[in-house]
Formats: C-alpha cells, sequence, structure tokens
C-alpha cells in the first residue's frame, strides 16, 4: 500500500511531514503503538563482524547521564574536574590497553560523554582499560546516575562492563534491513520481515525503537581509509608499538 | 588455606591415565530429584549415584572419575535463587550460542547447523563427564548415573586417546599434544614439567582467588558456598578435516617447491633432517605444519628448534621473549593461544588469558594410507577450556587472537591457520624467513569446525552440596 501511486497512497507517504499528524503521532499514535507493541531499547555498540578485518577501528559512544544533584553548573565543573585531575592517569591507561586509537570527553546537556575508536572486542577494551587505570575513573563514575552500583569499577568488572554497554549509544545499521534484523533478534524471531523495510517510510519499528532509544549513532560513519589496527598505524609510522 | 578436596578433580587434573571418557548431555526432569541426585553425587553412596571425583583424591586412585558442570538453563531448573543466577557472568547466561560470532562459529559452524542435542541448547541443563580405562566402565557408570526421574539424557559423546603407548599422546592432525597445562599458585605440580611461564594465581582458574589482572576480581555468585572454588567451562564439540589439512599440505609443500627462495626455508640436503627418508616435497610438507602450529608434529617447539625437530628439547620449557618472527611465526596456532612473554599489543594480556585445557579425540584415526576417501567418518576433538571468566579467558582469546590477530600488527586480519574460521579466498599465513620478508601462503580452508557446546558452570562440592540440598 505504502508504494502505490494512488491518492490514497500518497497521502499516507505524506503523512509524517503535515504538522498536525506529527502533533497527533507524538501525543497520541506513538504512545499507543507503544502500549500495543512494547520494544524493548536495542544494546549499545558494534556488533561483532564475521570478518576478522571488520573488527577495528569500532566506535563508542558512551552516553552518562549526570546525577540529578550533578545536573548544574557546579556540578557539570565537577565532571570536568574528575576528568583532569586524573587525566594523565587515564591516558596512560589508554595507552597500555594498545588498542584504543582515539578517546575523548564531552560534556553535553548533563551528560558527560566518552566518544572512543577501538580495536577488537568491546568488552576486552573495556576490562583492559580498567585493569590498567584501576580506580582512575571512579571518580568519573561517582557523579554519574547508578555508577554507584559499579564503582569501584575493579571490583565491579562483569557490572561496569554492562553498564558501559548500556551506555554505549545503539548503532543504527546502515541497511534497513540489519535494523529490522536487530530488531527481530531481540525480540528472539530470527525471521525478518519481507516488507515494510524502507527506512524512508519511517516504518513502525524504527519510531518505536527511537522512542525507546532517544539517543543513536547512525550508520558506521564515514571512513577515509579501511580499518588498520593502532598497532598496524604504528609500525608503519615506526612509531614502536 | 586452599582445599584441593573442595574442587572438583577434572579443574586440576587431566586423568590422563584414562583413555576412554563420555560426556552424557543431560536435562533436568524434575527439579526435586535432580536436587537429590546432586546431594548423593558428593558421597556415592545412595541411589546408585556415582561420586563426584574431587581435585584430592589421597591415597587411593579412583577407578573412574566422574563430574558434572551444570549451564545456566540447569541452575535455573534447579531453582536456584534468582538473586544468585543475577550474579552469573553475563556470556555464561546468554550461552555459548550467543557469543557465535566472536568464537567464529560461523558458516558451517555456525550453532543452527549443530547436530542433535546441540540444536536445542536451552534444553541442555547438566554435562556429566566420565573417565575410564575401559569402555564397559563408562557404561556402568552411566547406567548408575541415569537417574530417569531425576535426568533425561538427550545425547552423548564419546572420545579415546589412540590405542598405543607412543600414539596416546597425539591427537588428529598428527601432532603431539596434551603436553603441558598452567601451574598454579598453592596447588602441587604434578607434572613437574620446567616451565619458563610464571605460576598462575589461583584465580586463573578458579573464582574467589586473586586473579592475574592486579587488583582485579571476579564477581562470585552469592551464597559463597555456590560460587566460591567454581569455575567456568568452554565445552566444544570441535570436527577437525584431517584429510583437508593433509591436502593442504601437499598444496603449499608444491607451491614452495616452485618458489624462488624456497632454498631458505630448506637448505638442499637437510630434508632427512626433517624426518628419516622424506622427499623434498614431504620435507617440506613437515615445515609448513611445524609453522602452522608452532611445534613440530612430535612436540618440539619451534622457539627453541627452529629448522628440525629435535627430540633431545624440552617441550615445555621456552618464552617467545625475543623469540623473533624467523624463529617461531607470530601467527603460529600455539603463539596465537598463548603468546607467553612475548611482545604484544595489549600489554597487560600477557600471561592473564591462560586457559585449562582437556582434550580428547573422537572418532576414528585418520589412516594416510587410504587419503581423500569419499564418506570419511566424521572425527575431531572434544575439548574443554577452562577459566575463572569465560570473557576474559576464552572469549577474549578466540575473539582478539585467534580470530582476528590483534596481538601483532604482523597478524593482524588473519584467522588462526589451524583452528580459524578459515575461508580460502582470503585467508593468509606467513612464512618467516631468516633474511626478511615472509612466503606469504594463501587459500587456508577451514580445518577445524564447531560441531556442538556449551558453557558450564563446574561447581564445587560445596556447592554441589548447596544445590542439593535446595528447597525451592
Amino acid at each position: 500500500m505504502a508504494n502505490d501511486e494512488s491518492w490514497f497512497g500518497k497521502f499516507v507517504n505524506e503523512l509524517h511531514e503535515k504538522p498536525w499528524f506529527k502533533c497527533a503521532g507524538a501525543w497520541t499514535l506513538v504512545p499507543i503503538w507503544a502500549r500495543l507493541t512494547p520494544v524493548k531499547p536495542l544494546p549499545g555498540g558494534v556488533r561483532p563482524s564475521i570478518q576478522p578485518g571488520d573488527n577495528l577501528q569500532s566506535m563508542m559512544n558512551l552516553i552518562m547521564p549526570l546525577k540529578t544533584e550533578n545536573r548544574s553548573p557546579i556540578g557539570r565543573a565537577a565532571a570536568a574536574l574528575a576528568i583532569a585531575k586524573n587525566r594523565d592517569q587515564i591516558f596512560a591507561g589508554l595507552d597500555n590497553v594498545g588498542t584504543v586509537h582515539f578517546a575523548r570527553f564531552v560534556i553535553v546537556n548533563d551528560n558527560i560523554c566518552m566518544f572512543s575508536v577501538y580495536d577488537g572486542d568491546f568488552t576486552n577494551y573495556i576490562r583492559d582499560f580498567i585493569a590498567t587505570i584501576g580506580s582512575a575513573f571512579n571518580d568519573v563514575v561517582k557523579l554519574v546516575e547508578g555508577g554507584d552500583a559499579v564503582t569501584p569499577c575493579e571490583e565491579n568488572v562483569e557490572a561496569f562492563i554492562q553498564w558501559i554497554h548500556e551506555h554505549d549509544l545503539y548503532q543504527v545499521p546502515d541497511t534497513p534491513t540489519d535494523f529490522l534484523r536487530d530488531q527481530e533478534y531481540l525480540e528472539g524471531d530470527k525471521a525478518v520481515s519481507p516488507v515494510n523495510d524502507d527506512l524512508t517510510l519511517l516504518p513502525r519499528k524504527l519510531v518505536l525503537q527511537l522512542r525507546a532509544n532517544k539517543n543513536v549513532s547512525l550508520g558506521s560513519g564515514y571512513r577515509a581509509y579501511p580499518g588498520y589496527s593502532v598497532a598496524q598505524v604504528r609500525k608503519q609510522l615506526q612509531l614502536g608499538w | 588455606m586452599f582445599d584441593l578436596a573442595d574442587v572438583q578433580g577434572n579443574i586440576l587434573r587431566g586423568y590422563t591415565g584414562k583413555p576412554h571418557v563420555r560426556y552424557l548431555i543431560l536435562e533436568v526432569a524434575d527439579a526435586m530429584a535432580a536436587r537429590r541426585w546432586l546431594a548423593a553425587s558428593i558421597s556415592g553412596r545412595y541411589h546408585g549415584v556415582p561420586q563426584i571425583t574431587t581435585g584430592d583424591w589421597g591415597t587411593a586412585k579412583p577407578e573412574t572419575c566422574f563430574n558434572i558442570g551444570l549451564t545456566y538453563e540447569g541452575l535455573r531448573a534447579l531453582g536456584t535463587p534468582s538473586s544468585s543466577l543475577a550474579m552469573l557472568p553475563n556470556e555464561f547466561i546468554a550461552g555459548m550460542t550467543a557469543s557465535a560470532a566472536k568464537l567464529g562459529d560461523v558458516g558451517h559452524s555456525a550453532p543452527e547447523k549443530w547436530p542433535a542435542p546441540f540444536n536445542e541448547p536451552k534444553r541442555i541443563h547438566l554435562i556429566a563427564t566420565i573417565y575410564a580405562d575401559k569402555v564397559e566402565q563408562l557404561e556402568q557408570i552411566q547406567q548408575r548415573a541415569l537417574d530417569r526421574n531425576a535426568l533425561t539424557l538427550l545425547g552423548t559423546r564419546e572420545g579415546c586417546t589412540f590405542p598405543g603407548e607412543k600414539e596416546r599422546d597425539f591427537v588428529h592432525f598428527g601432532y603431539r599434544d596434551n603436553i603441558s597445562q598452567p601451574r598454579f599458585e598453592g596447588v602441587p605440580d604434578s607434572q613437574r614439567h620446567p616451565d619458563r611461564q610464571p605460576k598462575a594465581p589461583l584465580g586463573t582458574v578458579l573464582l574467589g582467588h586473586p586473579t592475574n589482572l592486579e587488583g582485579l576480581t571476579w564477581r562470585v555468585p552469592q551464597p559463597a558456598e555456590l560460587g566460591h572454588n567454581g569455575t567456568f567451562n568452554a565445552f566444544r564439540v570441535l570436527k577437525q578435516d584431517v584429510a583437508g589439512f593433509e591436502k593442504y599440505l601437499d598444496q603449499a609443500a608444491s607451491f614452495l617447491l616452485q618458489h624462488p627462495r624456497v632454498e631458505e626455508l630448506l637448505p638442499p640436503g637437510n630434508e632427512e633432517k626433517i624426518g628419516k627418508g622424506l622427499s623434498r616435497c614431504e620435507a617440506l610438507r613437515e615445515i609448513v605444519a611445524a609453522n602452522l602450529c608452532g611445534r613440530w608434529r612430535d612436540g618440539t617447539p619451534l622457539a627453541l628448534s627452529a629448522e628440525i625437530p629435535d627430540p633431545k628439547m624440552d617441550l615445555t620449557d621456552f618464552d617467545y621473549v625475543g623469540v623473533g618472527d624467523s624463529r617461531c611465526p607470530h601467527g603460529a596456532h600455539i603463539r596465537r593461544c598463548n603468546p607467553r612473554g612475548g611482545q604484544i599489543v595489549q600489554r597487560i594480556a600477557n600471561n592473564s588469558r591462560r586457559l585449562v585445557r582437556r582434550g580428547v579425540p573422537y572418532g576414528p584415526p585418520y589412516d594416510p594410507a587410504k587419503p581423500f576417501e569419499r564418506d570419511e567418518p566424521e572425527r575431531g576433538l572434544l575439548g574443554n577450556f577452562i577459566g575463572a571468566s569465560l570473557g576474559a579467558q576464552f572469549e577474549a582469546m578466540s575473539c582478539d587472537w585467534l580470530n582476528l590477530g590483534l596481538q601483532d600488527p604482523r597478524i593482524t586480519g588473519s584467522n588462526d591457520p589451524i583452528s580459524g574460521a578459515n575461508d580460502p579466498r582470503t585467508s593468509w599465513f606467513d612464512l618467516p624467513l631468516t633474511s626478511g620478508d615472509p612466503i606469504r601462503l594463501h587459500g587456508l580452508p577451514e580445518f577445524v569446525s564447531t560441531r556442538g557446546g556449551a558453557y558450564t558452570f563446574l561447581p564445587s562440592i560445596s556447592a554441589i552440596r548447596y544445590l542439593g540440598s535446595l528447597t525451592t
């Protein structure tokens, strides 16, 4: 029906652009959909690929909301200070993990964020990071919602890795089919819907997922060159690895 | 003080004297009866249930050994409190099939292709292992273990070391195996092999003890009697394509014979040193086989003797510190699995991903006199990879080291040449040469494919007692 060229098809396809529909959708339609078909938020981070070369230069987009009492200029300053105070230790730790290309800390709307690019398996990255820097990251995590339950990180490794995983943004795949596969896999259904996989038509599943997951990362991003590991780059540049 | 009698025997002992092993793959039929069965297994005095073999059998060596592992579904089926279940690690809760991409279980090895009983992973609750001298003993213990009220038998897998005094140490690809295991602090070293690797902290293999990563501890499921002294096992049914492996060695040797730099790899006249009566092509086959593994087929480590197999060399007393590519390829199987003290990218991971490995071959030995017959019987290895953290040890090794080669920039992007999920269209392996650039081999197929498996928790004796006493 959605591809129908009839006036009704055209009307339906353009609905999402109508201001009255946007309003009705946000306040009535989507909440009703969400009630009828509850959607779980898809987990964050990249999915491991079966092609070894694809598991290089993966992105982590960690969004950690500050505790309510820290959502103020003073709270944000405390977060900035927690990073600054432990900067050398954190950077030395990242260096020793050996698989991290870049990592930076950003404050966005009462969230402290860590964006990084790393090689290999996500859990190994986080585990090695904690093993290397020990307590230095605890000062940051303590300021964040839910952080108390996972500090000290080095004594709560499994819980901490899970917590990071949950705060890492869901990465919407580049292709609609992969998105629907993610969604259906989460619901225990391995068959991909044969229809309604055109993301330009705003499928209901995407709308509901974006309701459950307000912040997401879109696609695998632009790359100027194929994936190389940190050590491959350092070796090529004769920096030692 | 650590009590060996509280730990299941198969964790710290290899039962190497017992050639026959059978795995019973079981489902809990009735929780209460299964808990009675567990309680009876501690002493072995009631209801005929075989006694669990512990790490301390004193002077009376048991005639047969019996051990158990429980999956997450199994612990749930037994009525383990949800607060305890929630403390189990994610990898274990999700099960082996959820980690398929990390473990290289894709294509032919994908869980969807596993035969019964592994095609229904949620039904696998308990895997019991019987080690014995004779097949009849396996039968007897199986009969005693099977209490139809408590447990339903979903399937079995059976392995046997190769017959013969010399052959018993070898496995299907023709290599000597089961050479050494990590030595642990505080545990008597029964092997007494000289070993340049440091002793591993007990927390490498048992929950509740210090780990190799300074200051890091793994979560111990509570109550303490449930988690303490327990550990995790990755049980794997690994099919080995021996005919395909031998065929690949032929192919690689033919390629090398034509290669302009082959004389660096095998100086003319050296064939006899590789093996008695070997032709040039046969000697090159053995050189390739040694480089793929990191050991000559007789077990000699390349790190100690790169040019020829040398029976006088120690099999275990070596390290990769300062051992360059020309002595042992960085991509060789045993070096990828355990880079020992050698330089690796993940600087803190040296010695932290060590595992206890227990493997026994299954299926008939390959007969080189009848190569490449159609309808080859299935053969392979029933492997157990034991460590206190599935994520930090078994999965970390499989994902980043075996299937990605992240530990060394020279091998990044390649799979393990022997056990990796290789695709001949993209696979490669570098044969090192002393003069510099290596010779790159291409077209390695998948020699090992997964035919089943499960993550199990190997509970301590206290934990078995605790589970047996649950009343919910």
